[in-house]
């Protein structure tokens, strides 16, 4: 009994799935990731090199390295 | 209950992509130590063409000529080549590679605000003021 209904389910469920794709195929589809900018972080950075660049700083902090 | 909320907040930080550690240039490659140098080097030059009001800082982050003057437009050329390096350096080892006009942007604030007195900067609206 389950097992002829299961069947039943299973072929309208699988015959409501059909995806059809939307558009126009010659298009690629583009997906914008959304991100965060720290903007503070941002300027601290480009002072920390503007800085160096004029020489009021001598060393230019470089993650990652000793 | 303390527990909770911290996990919350860093949960919500690291959902945002919200970046903690700051941004920086990780790696220290030939071409942006290259555009360092060159930055560091023609300074003076810079610095007297700004003063002279030659060139002046725009609102992208980087140098336009306002005046002619002989060398200014190699220089101007020069440096703004040497800007886009290091942008595209931050952009690149940062994650940020499709946020290079913020990044500039940054750069052109930064700019204004250590501007010296006398120095033509380009407002957001476009137009051009003396510091």
């Amino acid at each position: 009994m389950l097992i002829r209904y299961s069947s039943l389910i299973m072929a309208l469920i699988l015959s409501g799935c059909t995806v059809k794709a939307v558009g126009d195929p010659n298009r690629p589809i583009t997906i914008n990731a959304h991100v965060t900018i720290d903007i503070k972080g941002l300027k601290d950075t480009a002072s920390n090199i503007e800085d160096y660049v004029s020489g009021k700083e001598e060393k230019l902090p470089v993650k990652g390295q000793k | 209950m303390l527990r909770k909320t911290i996990l919350s907040v860093m949960m919500v930080l690291m959902l945002s992509g919200v970046a903690l550690a700051g941004y920086s240039i990780k790696s220290m490659t030939p071409e942006v130590k290259q555009a360092l140098d060159g930055r560091k080097e023609r300074f003076s030059e810079l610095r007297a063409l700004k003063m002279s009001g030659a060139i002046g800082e725009n609102n992208r982050g980087y140098v336009e000529v306002l005046k002619g003057a002989s060398n200014a437009r190699s220089i101007a050329s020069e440096e703004n080549r040497d800007r886009k390096v290091i942008y595209q350096t931050i952009a690149e080892q940062n994650g940020l590679e499709g946020a290079l006009s913020t990044i500039e942007s940054a750069f052109a604030q930064v700019q204004a605000d250590k501007a010296s007195a006398g120095d033509k900067i380009q407002e957001a609206n476009g137009s051009w003021t003396t510091k």
